[in-house]
């Protein structure tokens, strides 16, 4: 068993191919540093993401979630990032008022170019889950 | 053993004495709905409210999800672990006389070809008390089922309102058993014996609704292939498991293995025949029509069951009828199957 | 009495519906097999008709069957599920020129278990209920008991904002006023907003501890016309079809995101529970809630596309990092 402090979030994050992802590339070779508590999933849009994989990822444990993709205005497919904006609203909006803590469902927008804006979100990120403590929504026995 | 009383204050004392060997479940509203829960040691209020629960009393022998096993992956094979049993003696207080006598309808299914071994020891291990009914829903149609409202064929002990007390009659040994181990009881004198053969008769006058069960096997046979009937019994229907999940004859069940990493546990729970899915998992479901299904439903409880066992799946409880969102009634379906079955 | 006279004209419109082969069913309500109950009349036959009422009770949203229907349907419609037609239609889930929509302007429906607990009897222990107005009168034993209509509506009809339908062929009678009452519609709501966010999260796994996944609220949703549903998906199982608090809270979650835009409010999910789960405190909160953020009310414009499927430049992103 971990003691309290040496318990770190686990953070999953959805970002696309296109921007997001590419960002999270740029601050790896640019070397630049960011939490390690962030596991990723490459998707083709953040329209892809169904609040469903939202729920899910906190059913199986992580302690946040965050999803990432293009500027407006700038989707691969043109509108992709823009239905994922309505998505994210309600489902953040609505999970909050279930019940779960706003700073587990997170969103951003980072393009190809800003290695150094995904290493703030995911640190800013990171650093709020650990204010907020571990994710004890789903545990069978709280 | 001689017909014994209880005055209506005093059933918290009983309930007392009798908590001191078994796990004592009561009809409770403290969960939301009226459904048989623990005892707290005190609460006696179903006394003023109980007319029937929305769960039925299947539940405690047979819950809405129920751990099966667990098993752990070792380096060449499973480890499984049962669930663990106290073997704790249970006492249900309340029960109504068509719900014990569902379970007596449910233990032919649950000993027939294979003893279950999660059903048939709880099954052992409870006593019934039986609390017979004195204000039947408009929904209540027992007495056509050849029950009535205060019947205690299938209860170890029975309570039948007389006023300010309850005539307390011993059924079975067990029954008997618990009447000595309580100081509460009186001894019930023969004003107190007429009084509630009164009741009895007086209640059951009080259940309305009525169903012809005459040769309802072999009318449902010949209504069988009648596609336009069913179709029209069928329409409202939307599909849900109310009427199902919540009869106290039904005992359809899923089973589901959930993983997590190399531990995993199977479960089983309540499955419903109305569900476009149901036997879903070897292939497909053989009845993707919405009449077929509605069709299973009434033709397993008051046909297919009695071929098998007997005895009609059905006790009258009402609360298919009294549950369903859209009023579909399964007496008035039978009733229009019948007419159309008489009229050729 | 009003009713009677619109019952008499939905019946002749209905058969004359029939008669001239303008539609193939006529879905609307008649006597139900319990005290005040009305129950779905679904039915191609002429003769029927003269069973068709309306009355305080006729609580059952008919769109419910539009999309299992073949044919042509005449079809009876309240406020709200004239909405959930027409959110249908956005959807493409029924064509406008197969459905001919008999609109009923709508009082409020009145709510048996409200009764139930004014008076301490059961539906089936009363005399009589009536809607005088303003006031519904319900006879106990004979004697005449008199409650403000606004202590023995649904809560979803204090809250209704179009009771009289909007799109329709046939409007059955005058639009109706209503008994409204904002504050009491939203009062499950406003006590959950009241709590500490954990305390929200526990009285939720506290309600769906007792969900039994008979699915009623799914099975009597017009908007939930999914042919599949996630939860019975295997590959992957998303969540386990077990009733287990934490997966029946996680289905209720994802129904209403799912059915965003699409509710009309119409509180059948909440009515139909057998476990009196207060579902319409999740999805009168989503209700409002895609209105707030994009001004979008279901149902409203049988033009306009889907909430989900459509998006605004200028949609809010406050949120987004």
């Amino acid at each position: 068993m971990k003691q309290e402090s040496e318990w770190e979030p686990k953070l999953l994050g959805f970002l696309c191919r296109w921007c997001s992802y590419a960002g999270a590339d740029l601050a790896g070779t640019s070397r630049k540093k960011y939490p390690a508590n962030i596991r990723i999933i490459k998707v083709p849009c953040s329209g892809r993401v169904d609040p469903l994989f939202i729920l899910k990822a906190l059913r199986l444990g992580f302690d946040g979630v965050l999803v990432s993709g293009c500027y407006p205005g700038d989707c691969h497919y043109q509108t992709g990032n823009y239905r994922a904006r309505r998505r994210m609203a309600i489902t953040k909006k609505f999970l909050e008022y279930v019940g779960v803590d706003p700073q587990r469902i997170q969103a951003s927008w980072v393009s190809a170019s800003e290695g150094g804006k995904f290493t703030e979100v995911v640190t800013e990120v990171t650093k709020g889950l650990k204010e907020i403590g571990p994710n004890k929504l789903f545990a069978d026995e709280r | 053993m001689a017909n014994k009383k209880i005055n209506k204050k005093n059933i918290a004392k009983l309930l007392g004495d009798w908590s001191k060997e078994f796990e004592l479940f009561i009809p409770s509203k403290d969960e939301g709905i009226a459904k048989f829960a623990k005892w707290d040691g005190k609460d006696t209020s179903f006394l003023d409210w109980h007319r029937n629960t929305i769960v039925p009393p299947k539940a405690i022998f047979f819950p809405p999800v129920e751990e099966m096993f667990s098993f752990q992956k070792d380096k060449q094979s499973y480890h499984i672990e049962l669930p663990s049993s106290d073997g704790q003696k249970q006492l249900i207080f309340g029960i109504r006389p068509y719900d014990a006598n569902a379970l007596t309808i449910l233990d032919k299914t649950f000993k027939d070809t294979y003893e279950d071994p999660y059903y048939l020891p709880k099954r052992k291990n409870t006593v019934l008390v039986g609390l017979g009914c004195t204000k039947p829903y408009d929904s209540c149609f027992c007495t056509s089922l050849g029950g009535s409202p205060t019947d205690s064929a299938n209860v170890d002990l029975m309570l039948t309102d007389i006023g300010d007390e309850f005539l307390v009659e011993g059924v079975t040994d067990k029954g008997r058993e618990l009447m000595s181990m309580s100081s509460e009881l009186e001894e019930a004198t023969e004003a107190d014996e007429t009084r509630a053969k009164e009741t009895k008769e007086a209640t059951y006058q009080k259940v309305t609704r009525q169903l012809d069960t005459k040769d309802i096997e072999e009318k449902l046979l010949s209504s069988f292939e009648i596609q336009d009937l069913w179709e029209e019994i069928a329409a409202k229907c939307i599909s849900c498991g109310i009427c199902t999940l919540l009869c106290p004859t039904c005992y359809c069940f899923d089973i589901n293995d959930e993983l997590i990493k190399d531990r995993g546990t199977r479960f089983r729970s309540w499955d419903s025949c109305s569900f476009p899915v149901y036997t879903k998992m070897p292939m497909e479901n053989p009845r993707i029509e919405k009449w077929r299904r509605v069709r299973n439903k009434v033709c397993h409880k008051y046909e297919f069951y009695p071929m098998n066992f007997d005895v009609i799946a059905c006790t009258g409880c009402g609360r298919c009828v009294r549950q369903c969102p859209v009023n579909w009634d399964i007496t008035q379906t039978l009733e229009k199957m019948q007419a159309k079955v008489q009229s050729g | 009495m009003k009713d009677r006279e619109t019952e008499q004209r939905l019946r002749r419109e209905a058969k004359a519906l029939l008669e001239q082969g303008k539609v193939d069913y006529i879905i609307g309500f008649e006597t139900g097999s319990l005290k005040f109950t009305t129950t779905p009349l679904i039915t191609k036959d002429k003769d029927s008709v003269d069973r068709l009422i309306i009355n305080p009770f006729i609580v059952n949203n008919l769109s419910e069957y539009l999309t299992e229907l073949k044919g042509r349907v005449g079809i009876v419609a309240k406020g709200c599920d004239n909405r959930s037609i027409v959110s249908l239609i956005q959807d493409n889930q029924v064509k406008r020129e197969d459905v001919v929509i008999l609109g009923v302007p709508c009082p409020g429906i009145i709510d048996l278990s409200k009764v139930e607990g004014l008076v301490g009897k059961d539906r089936d222990e009363l005399d009589d209920v009536t809607r005088d107005g303003d006031k519904v009168v319900v006879t106990v034993d004979g004697e005449k008991k008199e409650f403000p209509a606004s202590e023995v509506l649904f809560d979803n009809c204090l809250g209704c904002e179009f009771p009289t339908p909007q799109e329709y062929n046939i409007l059955l009678d005058e639009s109706s006023s209503l008994v409204a009452d904002k504050t009491a519609s939203r009062k499950g709501i406003e006590t959950l907003e009241g709590m500490p966010q954990e305390q929200r999260w526990d009285f939720w796994e506290k309600e769906f501890s007792r969900c039994i996944r008979c699915y009623a609220c799914r099975s009597i949703c017009p908007a939930c016309f999914c042919e599949r549903c996630f939860v019975e998906e295997s590959e992957p199982q998303w969540i386990a079809p077990v009733p287990r608090w934490q997966d029946n809270l996680i289905f209720q979650v994802i129904r209403n995101i799912h059915v965003a835009g699409r509710c009309t409010d119409c509180g059948e999910c909440e009515r139909a529970c057998p476990v009196n789960i207060p579902l319409r405190s999740l999805t009168k909160e989503m209700y409002d809630l895609v209105d707030d953020l994009y001004h979008f009310k279901a149902g409203m414009d049988k033009e306009a596309a889907p909430l989900m499927t459509h998006y605004e430049t200028t949609d809010p992103e406050d949120f987004i990092k």
